[in-house]
């Protein structure tokens, strides 16, 4: 497997459920040795398509390989390189994780045992109780040793930190770091932004079925937006605010004012100070939520008829 | 007391179910006195006295009376306890499993009135169900001109109404107590068929009769309300009890801490973990349960395959040469009864030990056994990945939806061998016990058919399950094809303008040469092969076709 061959790859990749549009003309690339955050609020279709990529259900049209190979036609030579934790995890409640990750072992085949124990130790999971008899989070580690243990070359993973205690999900986050490290390529779904934050090299955000935008993580950061609260001696007007190029999503209660900033403070700073009498300012990096926030609303006209299709909330009923 | 959101849920839950039952009963009833209508009943009003109370058919019986004696009798009485020991075993010990208790319990209500909300819910569903067979069995008569005479049906439905709620209420109180759903419906279902056969069986031997009345099948037609209207004293003996389990499950739900979805131990796992036992149950029930997906489908329901064949081999097999014995000499005056009449009753001939097997093993127990166990395995392996949502993981290991059909049905071909070689093993043995004389491959050719015959409807749940990936559809999907194939080769035989359409189901297929005579007949053997070739064929290609269903 050189560099150069692509993990995942979707052309034109579509499903329709009847006459919902769950995913519309998708086209992505991702790299082996990079982990590729897939982002996209609950509902958004990246659960439906993990689950088309996986040959779980069938694209309406379109295509998708992994590793070079066609996710249908050649979907049992792909089975034999990817580990896999599914959203909403589900698993044999009546079988105990030793007996689970037996069982997925043998039909995998050529699983190490050493990997597995060297797994639980490092989530701490407890492989000697019924899986049913676990509370979720520990449910939670079964699923990801299942995926992990084989070492395989493509790790798709749906919400995997899904239950985790923040420790454990640090730990897990350094697990996906040093597997795209080994030159394996990593495909994660998240709806929680700022754990895409700490491992994505690049990530590309859902919508509706709509992929929205593919930017890496460092490109993100860069629109250099910040989040700015001022304080006044006395009342302002949110039109003031609104009138200074660069600021959005303005919101002012009485004598406070929060906005998004992404130009030249002394700019801002300027405007306000002429008109008010300024008394505080906090100013902090916007997090990948806001930037999120942001976009949704840069691409909204563009997928304007899928909301409509979809009757889901209109972007503009989302508010910071 | 009564918490009207808990009432309306719980029929809202359950009214499709009794809906599709009322319906299906209905045409099942109009089905029944079309084909009675049309036949010579004089093989049925010539019978003798003792003979014809044995069969539960009242005097001078007409088209109506019989039809009733099927469809109340057997049929509805079945279904409507059924349904309710469903309702009665979901209430409580459901919710517990699915988690779901808590949060209703956590609004601010108490127990006793969630679980009083729930038994009004069974009582008025059930009354619903009871309405529509009334219904039907007052106006089917007048939609077909046929005669009804003297029969009491408000009666017959009074102690149907009684006898399924016993049971509903036997299941909700073995539920609230244990909070086990499926030892709740299991208890209930388990009373009812030994009770239903041993109100079948004990009275043929005189020593015995007076038993029966510790069966509560007894106080449902033991008392022939068909003919004889309301018994008011078993009414008492049946809605007693009945009230009782409530009020058994009342005090139960009240005292006991609740279960959360956690799965527990079982017996095997207890066992499993003693010194003295580890060893054999590791073996049993260790890492060999996970080393192939037919190997987990295997030992997923080891327990009611064992329960199901130890019940073939003992109860079915080994235990109906010495009943026959006994009773040799009672049933010998059967012998001069038209085939027609024996044939109804099952397909045999009571006075030879061959029809007396034939009737009280192979026609009915051993293929409803053979399906028991092949649909569970059957609609669970794939429907069952499906539901439970587990099917999406196993796919993304390296094996092929193909492989996957083809390791179930091998799991469900095992399960149908080793019940039909139980009944096997214990029909020769009882044979050998009572010296009765079964010819050997006789029995041995039956057992195959009746193996293939269970496979069919298996194999039919585990294509529709492929097809589907509903364990709904597979498991009642496939249960209504096999009571309408019953009835079917049951009935229409006994017409003349319909007696040819009996070769279009499998049932024909399984005793019509009357293999326990007569030995293997090969052809009909590979129809039905053919048929569980075709039905695997089928849910091969429907399965890798499909979009896999999330839940």
């Amino acid at each position: 497997m050189t560099e150069s061959t692509a993990a995942i790859r979707t052309e034109g990749l579509t499903k329709h459920y009847g006459d919902v549009k769950a995913l519309v003309d998708l086209n992505l690339e991702t790299r082996l040795g990079e982990v590729y955050g897939f982002l996209g609020p609950n509902g958004s279709g990246k659960t439906t398509m993990i689950r088309t990529i996986l040959d779980e259900i069938r694209p309406t049209a379109g295509t998708a390989s992994i590793l070079g190979l066609d996710s249908h036609r050649q979907v049992q030579e792909i089975r034999q390189h990817i580990g896999y934790v599914p959203g909403d995890l589900a698993l044999y409640p009546k079988l105990t994780g030793h007996d689970l990750l037996t069982y997925f072992a043998n039909l995998r085949g050529g699983v190490d045992w050493s990997n597995v124990r060297a797994l639980s130790d490092r989530l701490d999971a407890d492989l000697t109780k019924k899986v049913g008899d676990l509370s979720s989070g520990n449910r939670q580690k079964i699923g990801l040793i299942q995926a992990f243990m084989s070492r395989p070359d493509v790790l798709i993973m749906d919400e995997p930190s899904a239950g985790l205690d923040p420790l454990m999900q640090r730990e897990f986050q350094a697990m996906v770091r040093e597997f795209a490290a080994e030159g394996r390529g990593v495909f994660l779904s998240s709806h929680t932004l700022s754990e895409v934050q700490r491992v994505a090299d690049r990530v590309a955000i859902i919508r509706r079925g709509h992929l929205v935008a593919v930017e890496a993580l460092e490109a993100l950061r860069s629109k250099a937006m910040r989040r700015v609260v001022l304080e006044f001696a006395g009342p302002i007007e949110a039109s003031v605010l609104e009138a200074v190029e660069g600021v959005r999503d303005v919101s002012v209660d009485n004598r406070r004012a929060e906005l998004s900033f992404d130009g030249k403070m002394a700019v801002l700073l300027r405007a306000v100070a002429e008109r008010y009498d300024l008394v505080d300012v906090n100013t902090r990096e916007a997090d990948l939520e806001e930037i999120f926030l942001t976009y949704y609303r840069d691409e909204s006209s563009e997928s304007r008829e899928a909301d409509d299709a979809t009757g889901s909330p209109s972007p503009d009923e989302v508010t910071v | 007391m009564l918490l009207q959101s808990v009432f309306t849920k719980t029929i809202r839950d359950r009214w499709l179910g009794m809906t599709i039952a009322s319906v299906t009963l209905v045409l099942f009833m109009l089905y029944a006195m079309a084909v009675y209508s049309d036949i010579d009943l004089s093989i049925y009003t010539n019978l003798p006295e003792g003979i014809r109370e044995l069969m539960g058919i009242p005097e001078g019986a007409d088209a109506a009376s019989l039809s009733y004696n099927v469809m109340l009798g057997f049929v509805g009485a079945i279904t409507l306890a059924g349904l309710a020991v469903s309702q009665g075993s979901a209430s409580i010990a459901g919710e517990e499993r699915s988690g779901t208790l808590g949060i209703l319990l956590a609004n601010r209500k108490s127990r006793t009135r969630v679980l009083v909300s729930k038994m009004a819910a069974m009582v008025a569903l059930t009354l619903v169900g009871a309405l529509a067979l009334l219904a039907a069995s007052h106006l089917v008569p007048i939609v077909l001109a046929v005669e009804i005479g003297e029969t009491h049906i408000n009666a017959m439905m009074v102690h149907l109404v009684v006898n399924a709620l016993f049971y509903g209420f036997l299941a909700m109180a073995v539920g609230a107590w244990t909070g086990n759903r499926s030892m709740a419906s299991g208890v209930a279902v388990g009373v009812m068929i030994v009770s239903f056969f041993a109100v079948g069986l004990l009275p043929l031997v005189e020593s015995l009769a007076d038993l029966v009345r510790v069966f509560p099948w007894y106080y449902y037609d033991g008392s022939e309300p068909l003919i004889n209207g309301v018994d008011w004293r078993h009414i008492a003996v049946l809605g007693g009890a009945g009230g009782l389990f409530s009020a058994f499950a009342l005090v139960g739900v009240n005292r006991r801490d609740l279960r959360g979805p956690a799965v527990g131990d079982t017996l095997l796992d207890r066992l499993g973990a003693h010194p003295l036992t580890d060893q054999i149950f590791d073996r049993l029930a260790g890492n060999t349960r996970v080393a192939r997906p037919w190997v987990k489908t295997f030992s997923d329901h080891q327990g009611l395959l064992i329960i199901t064949a130890v019940t073939m081999f003992g109860m079915m097999g080994l235990l109906m040469g010495p009943m026959y014995a006994a009773i040799e000499a009672d049933v010998a005056a059967l012998s001069e009864f038209p085939e027609e009449v024996l044939a109804l009753a099952g397909g045999g001939d009571f006075s030879t030990p061959e029809g007396f097997y034939e009737i009280e093993t192979f026609s009915l127990m051993a293929p409803v056994a053979i399906m028991i166990v092949t649909i569970v395995a059957g609609a669970g392996g794939l429907a069952g990945e499906e539901s439970r949502r587990t099917m999406g993981l196993l796919l993304a290991n390296p094996i092929r939806r193909s492989r996957l059909v083809l390791e179930q049905a091998l799991a469900m071909t095992l399960y149908a061998m080793i019940v039909g070689a139980a009944t096997f093993v214990g029909v020769v043995g009882g044979s050998v016990i009572a010296g009765i004389g079964l010819s050997v491959a006789g029995v041995a050719a039956t057992s195959v058919l009746v193996t293939l015959f269970g496979l069919v409807f298996g194999m039919l749940a585990l294509a529709v399950s492929a097809a589907t990936g509903r364990m709904a559809a597979a498991v009642y999907g496939t249960i209504g094809v096999a009571l309408a194939t019953h009835l079917v080769n049951s009935f229409l035989p006994l017409t003349d303008r319909f007696s040819g359409w009996a070769r279009w189901t499998p049932n024909h297929y399984y005793l019509t040469s009357d293999p326990l005579v007569n030995g293997m007949p090969w052809g009909d053997a590979a129809v039905l092969a053919a048929i569980v070739a075709a039905l695997l064929g089928a849910a091969v290609v429907l399965f890798e076709r499909r979009d896999i269903r999330q839940g």
